[in-house]
């Protein structure tokens, strides 16, 4: 069974789209055929991130036009044979985006991918709308300070009214996982940010993982390989950990300079 | 909710039965208040309004509120209208306000002239040449899935066609910021967190049980004995009958407690319990 995930925020530079290459390249090194979609179109940053800007030929707007076949479009990472990625267009806007050419191209990738990653753009607007619209899963990524976690807030909200699984109403609703990202230890404890307690009190839904703030994650970017696969560090550490739970692991949470969140984890896990 | 302002049989049981008894009644009555006198403009817009929902209108007791308008309307004019809003199946019985002449034309076409009632207040959604109190403010509620009726019936007397049972709404999934939650009929009761910048309105009660940190407006139609109760309240705004306190005005004493907030004498109370 694919599963479509989609990583969404609402807010911007929270770190959606790092998370996005982070988790499709841990899922592709545990062994699952892996594809990670670009939806923000026109603001293409996606396949910069995965290192493959100097490949991309068709886009994912070509293919929803029909003006080129998915497999033309579909660009394999060089160093992980199962990872693929879909970028999208730089010079086209959002409007270009169906919602029946988002089902079709969907659709073609769940028959041959095990994971289908979707990396919003930063709004509520249609873009963010359609990444999240045939999601099976959903990671929140949210910077633990207070505009980042009301975003995400109204996102769930949309997640479990505006998406296909939620107009169908059916027990099987979208679940959604909070991914805690460019976390301060020191500043939480200072409380110059919020702690994980607070943010988990506010979200209610399951911990996904703990992202320290590091500047691994940066220079990751500068040189196009997601922080997973580039040198070892703490954010690679903890991003491998979080795609071991996406992927159905019971790991235990630790969190520096933190009590371990597992008692409201777990709380929220029911709840949510 | 019918009230009884004497009754007849103070005796008790085993006495003999009355062959009637004088009663006090109240009922509620809409009043449709004209700006102007009627023309095409305004036949128009109210074919329109009673299309949106039919039912509601439908042999409800109308009054024709002729106090600010009483120099525009002539005679013919009423007539026109009365014969109109009888066509559109809605019951008028009197006329409120108006000169002689048209009191005069008034009971000609059957209509009682009344003085006296109040009016219900008026929601921030129609057009309003009424001054509101300074001190209240109706939010305008948002749209609907389905159409609303519109003028809200007074609070305190009983509704007259039939006692509708009140649909109360229970919601067991967190409010999220920007989503609205509405029991038009009834309580209102979040099993879970309500997010600042959700909202939450109720015609009666509203009971939050987990973190309320969004915004909650109850007794919606005007009930002013409609309250809020929070399990841990961290409210943005705090509206009842239109009365409403900012996060702001909350003390410290009250943030983060368990707590019910009412109306008494035009001011909302914030009580901790315990």
């Amino acid at each position: 069974m694919s599963k479509v995930i989609v990583v969404t925020s609402g807010k911007g530079g929270v770190g959606k789209t790092t998370s996005s290459a982070a988790i499709s390249a841990g899922l592709a090194s545990r062994g699952h055929r892996t594809v990670v979609i670009d939806f923000d179109v026109g603001l293409r940053n996606l396949d910069m991130i995965m290192g493959c800007e100097r490949r991309v030929v068709f886009d994912f707007i070509n293919v929803i036009q029909g003006d080129a076949k998915l497999n033309q479009a579909l660009i394999r990472d060089r160093r992980l044979d199962n990872l693929y990625v879909l970028p999208t267009s730089q010079t086209r806007d959002k409007d270009a985006l169906t919602q029946e050419g988002v089902e079709k191209v969907l659709n073609e990738l769940r028959e041959e991918f095990d994971y289908i990653i979707c990396d919003s753009p930063a709004g509520i607007e249609r873009g963010a709308q359609l990444a999240m619209y045939y999601a099976d899963e959903a990671v929140v990524v949210t910077n633990p300070e207070v505009s980042s976690v009301r975003d995400s807030d109204r996102m769930l909200g949309l997640l479990s009214s505006k998406t296909a699984r939620a107009e169908r109403g059916e027990e099987d609703q979208i679940k959604s996982h909070l991914l805690l990202t460019r976390f301060d230890p020191k500043r939480s404890g200072d409380g110059e940010m919020m702690s994980v307690e607070d943010v988990l009190e506010i979200l209610a839904i399951p911990l996904l993982g703990v992202i320290p703030e590091s500047p691994a994650v940066l220079r990751a970017s500068n040189v196009g390989v997601p922080v997973i696969l580039n040198e070892k560090s703490r954010a690679a550490t903890a991003y491998e950990e979080a795609v071991a739970r996406l992927d159905g692991e019971d790991l235990p949470m630790k969190i520096e300079g933190e009590k371990v969140p597992g008692l409201m984890s777990r709380l929220f896990g029911r709840s949510a | 909710m019918q009230t009884d302002v004497a009754s007849g049989n103070i005796d008790g049981v085993g006495t003999t039965l009355k062959p009637f008894q004088f009663r006090g009644r109240f009922l509620t009555a809409l009043a449709l208040r004209l700006s102007t006198a009627p023309d095409a403009r305004f036949y128009e817009m109210l074919a329109d309004r009673l299309e949106k929902t039919p039912n509601f209108f439908t042999d409800a007791p109308v009054i024709i509120d002729l106090e600010q308008s009483q120099a525009e309307v002539t005679p013919e004019a009423l007539t026109e209208l009365v014969a109109d809003l009888r066509r559109r199946e809605l019951a008028v019985f009197g006329v409120q306000g108006g000169d002689e002449a048209l009191r005069a034309a008034a009971a000609g076409l059957g209509l009682i002239s009344v003085t006296g009632g109040r009016d219900a207040p008026l929601r921030g959604a129609l057009p309003s040449s009424e001054q509101k109190r300074p001190s209240r403010v109706f939010q305008e509620r948002p749209p609907m899935p389905e159409a609303q009726p519109a003028p809200a019936p007074e609070p305190e007397p009983a509704p007259i066609p039939q006692r509708v049972a009140p649909e109360n709404k229970i919601v067991t999934m967190p409010v999220r910021s920007g989503q609205t939650v509405i029991a038009d009929k009834g309580d209102l009761t979040v099993v879970g967190p309500v997010s600042s910048g959700a909202e939450l309105f109720a015609a009666g009660n509203i009971h939050v049980y987990g973190r309320m940190r969004g915004r909650a407006f109850a007794g919606i139609d005007g009930d002013e004995n409609a309250r809020i109760f929070c399990q841990s309240l961290d409210a943005e705004l705090l509206a009842i009958a239109g009365l409403y306190r900012t996060s702001d005005s909350l003390g410290a004493d009250v943030r983060h407690k368990m707590v019910q907030i009412y109306l008494e004498d035009e001011r909302l109370i914030v009580a901790p319990f315990g």
